[in-house]
């Protein structure tokens, strides 16, 4: 492996395993040098097979580069570099240098060349990320934390089922579409159904959804932004290149958009708010790789960028105000924009970009995909995907910037947040306004050529027209939108309340039960036990004390007499 | 060197070791120091026979025959050649580990427990290489009577009772069970050398097979299959550096290595796969992965929660075996291995936990990774290797179990497995947690300590280190475990 | 204490002003564009519009009906613990611990 085709991937982690052997002076340095670096390498890097091999009997490509790959690679760093400025001041070492791992292992995600090292690095970012959660420090982050650890192994084991049975199936491990396979019959079918399922997991698709809001909000402040960018975005990547296409997918998209909806606006803590919308957006992604044409994969590609930079903008917004507030509930906050106007701003940058109101990036990205619903005339997948547009502005566009920075002023007057959050999140809301302006700058890393045009007049007027009204159903149903001390079930009840119902309800008869017949198999034992020890006991008959050691000499000397014994016939 | 004199070499350097370590007893850095030699030096006579092994080379010794049709004969074959290799090396690091332990222990006794080591290697070499069922469980008996003073090693009444229940349930089995099908075997074959393709092919059909098979499993009790695994938390009342070799390098690794060998070189795979009667292992070897572990959750003291995960994984090679495919075959033989390093790694973690700040249950570790990254770390890389995530050796081995499961249409073998990766998780990962991310209990502030000593931290790392290289490099592992699958066919 | 600008009685009705007539404007706007729908429903003056506001009223007013099933406290699952938790698993909370 020579200087100039080093992986990205390994630059971020073997940062991660040197940070805490760095003197702290540098570490700045290396947590920002590292993601430039892994940026220019990112661009550097040739055309296809960098690095090939051979592991466990297959050819394996680690390091594989094309447009797609670049896509992600880029906002990945440009992700790692801004959350690794939010972080540094506060974030823990630990929480750094897991959060470094996590995204060199998503890194190492995009640029796989084939399903074992995609499934490896895939491990990792589990790892990564179960660390990331566990540095948030608090009981609440432990059991949660804890749950989406083994969500997450229960999705690498079924990947890793797929994998195996993809080997074992088709004999060769090169990452490409497997969307026929799916169709297909026999083992193809069922391996490609199994990948499918743990790439899903990863994405948040339902009905293991749980997870994603479960968990994410329980991150730290710095760790939720590193969070929310890799693991459902890797899975997003993941689903362009292997299932572009997939019929199944449509549907579990649209499932997710609006079961991120629906969730959030039920929901009062504001990042929780954030994490459904994740679930809400990665579901267009979803959505647009099942419809699988050019101009939809492209859309899943860029709106995966313009999000992942969003999603983070929004993050850190919500992070800067947990941290200056100690607050997270809508029906504790309000009126912050008064003192920390910058914070305010870039929440609204970020809200807007979600919205995709024009010139912003989410405007240039998401209507690729709701356009291409159009051009299939998939009537029905076009008009949910409006309407989630919609209520994309209602739930979080205007119901996070609105209740927390305006609405009824909670009293607290917090500052902005130090120096370095400040300045990672003017960054990436110029990012998203940039994008916004001249989407060319996106457009051209797509995987595929882009004639879509966003800046026509129908478009942008039609588009404010959906968002205004929007913003006037919002304002009429405030009351309505107000959070209360509630939380909503979800799928995970399954698997965290409803075992323990089961045993309470089953472990009194089965108590009974298990008495019942230990008494009366006990009762025969037992006599049967008191007859033997008459005649074999411990203290009398045959085996009086002579102790196990004296035994074991026996039994060697018996042993060892046989062998003679045969020995000398 | 011929076969035969490498052969006769490897089975002597133990059992010398032994006596000159007998001789050393009045110093002690002479008998480590020849403890450390032998082991090196059998680790280089394995690892010199390894070339040899992978050209096909047949390398036989025949050592006696005290009684006609019973010779005691050695022969070399993939399968031992990993377990003698793996077994050599470990009994290095953990000869290493003792030196820490026991001198930090300040523990009594010691000559006789290096003495007893070196005679469980001895008879380690021996099953590893038994060329017939004879030979095998005459060195299989060895092993456990000669273990039998190393688990009863801290001699109070706790440990006695251990003891007891560790030679009873593995005489019992041995001799009750075990005995029994060899004798069978012997007479339905007339020989019982170990054939590929096993030695019984075509010889018996029915029932029988089925029969035989369980007298087998069961007998072989160092494999742990519930519910003949109660030895294995008993023999905990040992001192971790025999744990280790319990749980790592001989005793269980010999069971699991029999029930391989059974399979493959007794019954054949094909023969097995043929037989509805045999279809109870896989079902008996997931069951007892499941509640093994079920029962490990419910564990506080470190060292149990070690041994039942010891019994589960045992029972992870049973299943693979019980898969009846060549490639599962590849998977049970490297998780012999790779179980071997990871449990080894967590084992030598709980011994140093105890020799640097007296620490026995899990919910009094909290925030000890702090004070011992290294322990934990290599705590840590066991861990993960045990529920099977890469970078480590443990991902290896279930990788070929997962294949040989979706070869077969096993669907119950890969569900097992995944419920498996969860339990494993759901024990391991608090204990992780706690270590790094807790702080440590307001009562502990007094017992200020840091890392163990040197010798500890050094085996422990050596040995995480190989679980982690195994992953990157297990080529020679490999070539080992796809002669085996070869010769199953 | 001066109240900040955003909260002053004129900047609320400002702001309410300009807020209608945004609205207008927009839909005017409509008229001197020329739409290319792509599907027949799409084309009708002020669709978006109207079509926005309603499906948002639906998903608000959805989400109202689902939270009458599925709302429960906010300490609904507090005692919930993994198996582990009970003998050395995970740690115990820390309300427990006292």
């Amino acid at each position: 492996m020579s200087l100039a085709s080093v992986p990205p991937a390994l630059l971020l982690i073997a940062g991660a395993v040197a940070l805490p052997f760095i003197a702290p002076r540098w570490r700045l340095l290396a947590l920002l040098g590292l993601p430039l670096a892994a940026l220019v390498q990112v661009w550097h890097l040739p055309d296809g097979q960098v690095l090939a091999g051979e592991f466990l009997g297959f050819a394996v490509a680690p390091l594989q580069v094309d447009a797609l790959s670049r896509v992600f690679g880029t906002v990945f760093c440009i992700t790692a570099f801004a959350g690794a400025l939010f972080a540094y001041r506060q974030a823990s070492l630990m929480e750094m240098a897991s959060a470094f791992l996590y995204a060199g292992a998503a890194l190492g995600v995009v640029f796989a060349g084939d399903l074992l090292s995609v499934f490896v690095f895939w491990e990792l970012m589990a790892i990564g990320s179960t660390l990331v959660l566990w540095s948030a420090g608090s009981t609440q982050a432990w059991r949660a934390s804890m749950r989406y650890a083994l969500v997450h192994l229960f999705g690498g084991v079924v990947l890793m089922i797929g994998v195996a049975g993809w080997a074992v199936a088709d004999g060769e491990l090169g990452f490409r579409s497997m969307t026929a396979a799916l169709d297909g019959e026999g083992a193809r079918a069922l391996a490609a159904a199994f990948i499918l399922a743990g790439f899903l997991l990863n994405a948040g698709a339902p009905p293991l959804s749980a997870w994603v809001a479960d968990a994410y909000p329980e991150a730290s402040p710095s760790g939720a932004v590193f969070l929310s960018a890799f693991t459902t975005k890797t899975a997003v990547y993941v689903l362009i290149r292997g299932f572009p296409g997939a019929e199944i997918l449509v549907g579990i998209g649209l499932f997710m958009i609006f079961y991120g909806i629906v969730y959030a606006l039920l929901e009062n803590d504001i990042r929780r708010i954030l994490v459904y919308s994740i679930v809400n957006q990665v579901g267009f992604m979803v959505t647009a790789v099942g419809i699988g044409t050019e101009l939809a994969l492209n859309g899943a590609a860029a709106h995966a960028f313009a999000h992942i930079i969003y999603k983070a903008l929004l993050l850190m917004s919500a992070g800067s105000v947990l941290l200056v507030t100690g607050k997270r509930r809508c029906s504790e906050l309000g009126g912050l924009a008064q003192s920390m106007p910058l914070t305010a701003v870039c929440g609204i940058v970020g809200a807007m970009s979600i919205a995709s109101f024009p010139l912003t990036s989410g405007f240039v990205s998401k209507s690729m995909i709701v356009d291409a619903a159009a051009y299939q005339h998939l009537a029905l997948v076009w008009v949910l995907l409006a309407a989630a547009s919609a209520g994309a502005f209602l739930y979080v566009g205007l119901k996070f910037p609105w209740f927390v920075f305006f609405d009824r002023d909670c009293g607290l007057r917090p500052p902005d947040p130090p120096a370095n959050m400040s300045v990672a999140m003017v960054l990436l809301a110029v990012l998203c306004i940039a994008l916004g302006l001249s989407p060319g700058l996106l457009y051209a890393m797509l995987p595929h050529a882009v004639q879509y045009v966003p800046y026509t007049g129908a478009h942008v007027v039609s588009q404010l027209e959906l968002l205004l009204f929007a913003a006037l159903a919002f304002f009429m149903l405030l009351p309505a939108l107000r959070g209360t001390l509630t939380i909503s079930l979800d799928f995970d009840w399954f698997y965290r309340r409803f075992p323990v119902l089961l045993l309470a309800l089953l472990t009194p008869p089965a108590r009974l039960l298990w008495r019942a017949l230990g008494e009366a198999v006990c009762d025969r034992i037992a006599r049967t036990g008191r007859h033997l020890a008459r005649v074999y006991g411990a203290r009398e008959g045959i085996a009086s004390v002579a102790g196990s050691g004296a035994m074991a000499t026996a039994a060697l000397s018996v042993f060892g007499a046989v062998l003679l014994y045969f020995y000398l016939r | 060197m011929s076969a035969a004199v490498s052969l006769g070499w490897i089975i002597a350097v133990p059992f010398a070791a032994a006596i000159l370590i007998v001789m050393s007893d009045p110093r002690p850095n002479q008998r480590e120091g020849v403890t450390l030699a032998a082991a090196l030096l059998l680790f280089v006579l394995n690892a010199a026979l390894v070339p040899r092994v992978l050209a096909g080379e047949a390398l036989v010794l025949h050592l006696a025959e005290p009684v006609a049709g019973l010779p005691i004969a050695l022969s070399v074959e993939p399968l031992g050649m990993t377990f003698a290799l793996v077994a050599s090396f470990l009994w290095i690091v953990n000869s290493i580990y003792s030196v820490g332990y026991m001198r930090g222990n300040k523990e009594q006794h010691q000559t006789r427990f290096y003495v007893c080591f070196a005679i469980a290697l001895g008879a380690t070499m021996g099953i590893a290489f038994a060329a017939n069922l004879f030979t095998l469980f005459m060195f299989y008996e060895v092993l456990t009577l000669c273990t039998y003073p190393l688990v009863v090693h801290k001699g109070d009444a706790g440990a006695r009772a251990g003891g007891r229940t560790y030679l009873a349930i593995l005489l019992a089995t041995s001799i009750g069970l075990q005995l029994l099908a060899i004798t069978i075997t012997y007479v339905i074959a007339g020989h019982g050398d170990f054939t590929p393709g096993g030695l019984l092919a075509g010889r018996i059909e029915g029932p029988i097979v089925g029969v035989l098979l369980a007298l087998y499993m069961f007998g072989i009790g160092k494999a742990a299959l519930m519910p003949l695994h109660r030895w294995l938390p008993a023999a905990m009342v040992a001192p971790t550096p025999v744990s280790a070799l319990l749980h790592a390098v001989a005793v269980v690794k010999a069971g699991v290595f029999t029930v391989v060998k059974v399979v493959v070189y007794v019954f054949g795979i094909d023969l097995l796969a043929g037989e509805s009667s045999a279809a109870w292992l896989l079902y008996a070897a997931g069951a007892s992965i499941l509640i093994a572990s079920l029962i490990a959750l419910r564990q506080d003291n470190l060292k149990r929660r070690l041994a039942y995960s010891t019994v589960s994984q045992l029972s992870y090679v049973t299943l693979a075996a019980a898969i009846l495919v060549p490639i599962s075959i590849v998977g049970a033989a490297l998780h012999i291995a790779a179980h071997a390093f990871g449990k080894i790694t967590l084992f030598f973690a709980a011994g140093s936990i105890y020799t640097a700040a007296h620490k026995t249950e899990v919910s009094q570790l909290d925030g000890i990774g702090r004070r011992m990254p290294w322990t934990m770390g290599a705590f840590a890389v066991g861990a993960l290797s045990m529920v099977g995530v890469p970078p480590t050796a443990g991902f290896l081995s279930k990788w070929f179990m997962l294949t040989g499961a979706m070869q077969s249409g096993q669907m119950f073998a890969v569900a097992v497995i995944v419920a498996s990766t969860l339990l494993n998780a759901a024990y391991f990962l608090p204990i992780v947690y706690r270590a790094f991310f807790r702080a440590p209990a307001v009562d502990d502030a007094g017992h200020a300590h840091g890392e163990a000593p040197l010798p500890i931290v050094l085996a422990l790392s050596i040995t995480a280190a190989c679980t982690v290289a195994l992953f990157f490099w297990p080529d020679l592992a490999l070539l080992l475990a796809r002669d085996l699958a070869q010769a199953a066919r | 204490m001066n109240e900040h600008w955003l909260y002053r009685p004129r900047t609320l009705s400002r702001l309410r002003t300009w807020g209608v007539g945004l609205l207008v404007a927009v839909v005017v706007a409509e008229l001197f564009v020329t739409l290319h729908p792509h599907f027949g429903f799409a084309g009708w003056f002020a669709f978006n519009a109207v079509f926005a506001f309603v499906s948002c009223v639906a998903m608000v007013l959805s989400a109202r009906l689902l939270g009458r099933f599925v709302r429960r406290r906010d300490d609904y699952y507090d005692d919930d613990r993994l198996p582990a938790a009970r003998s050395g698993g995970a740690p115990a909370s820390d309300e427990e611990r006292a």
